[in-house]
């Protein structure tokens, strides 16, 4: 057997298996714990961003409410009013996309 | 797995599908940790460094361009891991032979001696050497792959394995005479 033939023996094959699932579980592992932490603290700080905005916006407008009944009443029905075109046009955009992919 | 499967699992990666990149980590952890146990000797950190390229190039998928197949941008990420913790370690080229023992001896074609010669040799050789051996000779990357993944010219890595297989080969010889 010439060295070069001994060389291509000792070398053959990759020094590693060709299936480990072990080891890419311990990667989805290592990385699950990488991003984990990550999205909790972002969705922690938005959580306390939104609850912070509502809570500055809710006092003054109870306090105009408390004096501007009529007006307050005609702004909850107005909302409302729009919030029912909004989910309106939705369902029927929803509607025509699936009509036009028939 | 065909260029088209490969690119259709990173564009599932990147949207969060972890299901997607473990078929890519299964797919293609033979060559990267073939590549880091011949590299660093030492098969416990080879696959700990493997594990952390894998982990690394996850949070970094949507930097990959594609302009080298995903195998060698994770080799590539792993080499640079694997060389950073030599230098701030100063480990010494110390080699452990325990893959050589628990490779089945059934399986191998080469008798016990070459294997350990070699891995033995492997140590002496100079880092960027060592790798471009490691890649092209043991795992099957092209010299192109291999520069890539080393960030050299073309030429310097071919010059690399060149010299490396030269010093195998006198490496085997010793052997003979010892």
């Amino acid at each position: 057997m010439t060295r070069e033939a001994r060389l291509a023996a000792a070398l053959g094959g990759s020094a590693a298996p060709a299936r480990d699932r072990a080891f890419a579980l311990r990667v989805i592992e290592a990385m699950e714990q990488k991003r984990y932490p990550g999205e909790t603290l972002r969705a922690m700080l938005r959580a306390g961003g939104i609850a912070a905005a509502a809570g500055s916006l809710a006092y003054p407008l109870l306090a105009w409410a408390g004096t501007n009944a009529e007006a307050f009443q005609n702004g909850i029905w107005g909302a409302a009013a729009l919030i029912g075109l909004v989910g309106l046009a939705r369902l029927m955009s929803a509607r025509a996309t699936v009509l036009l992919r028939r | 797995m065909t260029p088209d499967d490969e690119a259709r699992l990173i564009a599932a990666a990147r949207k969060g599908d972890s299901r997607a990149y473990a078929a890519l980590v299964d797919a293609h952890q033979q060559a990267v940790r073939g590549f880091l146990r011949r590299f660093t000797g030492h098969w416990a950190d080879a696959d700990d460094i493997a594990q952390e390229a894998f982990v690394t190039a996850w949070t970094k998928l949507a930097r990959f361009e594609g302009r080298s197949s995903f195998r060698s941008w994770v080799s590539g990420i792993g080499f640079r891991i694997a060389r950073d913790a030599r230098r701030s370690h100063g480990r010494s080229a110390v080699r452990d032979a325990d893959w050589l023992a628990e490779q089945d001896e059934a399986d191998a074609s080469a008798p016990i001696e070459d294997r350990i010669a070699l891995t033995r040799a492997m140590a002496d050789l100079p880092d960027e050497q060592r790798a471009a051996v490691a890649l092209c000779l043991g795992e099957g990357f092209s010299h192109s792959e291999a520069a890539a993944i080393l960030k050299q010219p073309l030429g310097t890595v071919k010059s690399h394995v060149t010299r490396g297989r030269e010093r195998l080969l006198r490496a085997l010889e010793v052997s003979d005479d010892a």
